[in-house]
């Protein structure tokens, strides 16, 4: 096990770095706005890390349903995201072929914001 | 340009020459849909002696240093989208550009086909078809814009009127000084398409910067700016028609910011601003959705 600090400790010490220390010292304009963004990259890595396993966990869950799986969800987080993307793969050729099922709208809506979530909280806000 | 001649650049060109105009550069890696530079000039040319307020165009230069590039007037004004709409300085720009957004529109629309034979010409069932292939080259799926996109194709309008379409008009892509719209900037995703796809680009979330209440833009709402349209071309655009195609812009956008993250990913162009756009896909998603959901 490694010492602390632990992943999303260490992307919130550089994130910060960058946000007090490197920001204030650059004029050039489109320096600032890639350093704003790499900063921002670092933020949706600190939330990933804080809540991404229960969403995937739900989002596998929702899938499944949706599509009519059974079969128990998976413990090892690899695995389940291998099924994340068998699942949404499959629902993505059923919407293709004209077969979208109930409650797609529903469980994308729902889904899309908990990505949101991870990438972009603020914008989720927006729709309050 | 031929193998040994001196390398044109700004800097050969006089000091005041320098001050009054600009290289332009082309992309030093194919975009798909991204027209190629020397078409770009041509366009911009056409839609000068059109009248359309685009930055002077002064001469294509072929491979410069690996790159295509032309030689544009230099142009001043703001370009910065959240600037435009938030800038208290702007305020009186902000009051006319919804009605000079749709003068140039008007204008650029009644660009004769003939004259930028180049453009592809595309109706609806062209462009669904194209983000479709796109989408296909995505590796993983998609299924929030496969939803959107199966709604967009039973709803596809036939094609009826192909204009000369600018491709990328909206806040952001405009040079705005404290009196309104000074230039039209960016013609690169020039086509021709239904000309309800062009009017109704700016009123794609993602181009509000943050002003989400003002349809267009972030800087007006869209109705005077549809009637402004209308009586100037004649034509009879519907907010519904416009509903429709807002939809299909932020599909596009979606996939665009997809397919963008991949030419970080693939190592095509290695940038950050590429790599955090994959996950900013996930706005476009979701205004895609709330547009669905309140269609149904």
């Amino acid at each position: 096990m490694q010492d602390r600090p632990d992943a999303a400790e260490l992307a919130q010490a550089v994130r910060e770095f960058i946000e007090t220390e490197v920001l204030p010292g650059i004029d050039d304009p489109r320096l600032r706005f890639r350093t704003l963004v790499a900063a921002n990259g670092l933020g949706i890595l600190e939330r990933e890390i804080a809540l991404g396993a229960p969403l995937v966990r739900r989002e596998v869950g929702s899938l499944a349903r949706l599509l009519g799986h059974a079969d128990p969800l998976p413990d090892d987080p690899g695995e389940l995201r291998r099924r994340a993307v068998d699942l949404n793969r499959e629902l993505a050729q059923r919407i293709r072929a004209g077969d979208t099922p109930e409650g797609a709208l529903a469980h994308l809506v729902a889904t899309v914001a908990d990505k949101l979530r991870i990438a972009s909280p603020r914008y989720l806000e927006r729709y309050r | 340009m031929s193998v040994g001649a001196p390398p044109l650049s700004a800097s050969t060109l006089s000091v005041e020459l320098r001050e009054r105009l600009v290289p332009i550069f082309g992309a030093d890696i194919a975009i798909e849909q991204l027209a190629l530079l020397e078409d770009e000039h041509r366009l911009l040319e056409v839609a000068a002696a059109a009248g359309v307020r685009v930055p002077m165009p002064c001469g294509y230069l072929g491979e410069i240093v690996g790159r295509p590039a032309f030689v544009s007037e230099r142009v001043s004004g703001e370009t910065i989208g959240r600037r435009i709409v938030q800038r208290p300085e702007l305020a009186d720009a902000r009051a006319v550009l919804p009605a000079q957004m749709a003068e140039e529109l008007a204008k650029i629309h009644a660009i004769p086909a003939e004259r930028v034979p180049f453009l592809g010409g595309v109706g609806a069932h062209d462009v669904l078809g194209r983000l479709t292939n796109e989408v296909d080259h995505l590796e993983d799926a998609h299924p929030a814009i496969e939803l959107g996109l199966a709604w967009a194709r039973g709803r596809a309008p036939e094609r009826n009127e192909t204009v000369v379409l600018h491709g990328d008009l909206r806040v952001g892509n405009l040079a705005v000084t404290a009196t309104g719209l000074g230039h039209v900037l960016d013609w690169e995703f020039g086509h021709r398409g239904d000309p309800a796809e062009d009017v109704a680009w700016p009123l794609v979330r993602a181009w509000r910067f943050g002003v989400d209440q003002l349809r267009l833009g972030g800087i007006g709402d869209v109705e005077p700016y549809l009637e402004r349209y209308n009586a100037l071309t004649g034509r009879h655009i519907t907010l519904a028609s416009l509903d429709y195609w807002e939809i299909v812009g932020n599909l596009k956008w979606a996939i665009g910011a997809l397919t963008q993250s991949r030419r970080h990913l693939s190592g095509q162009q290695r940038s950050v601003e590429l790599a955090v756009l994959g996950r900013l896909a996930a706005e476009m998603e979701f205004e895609l959705l709330h547009l669905l959901e309140r269609a149904a």
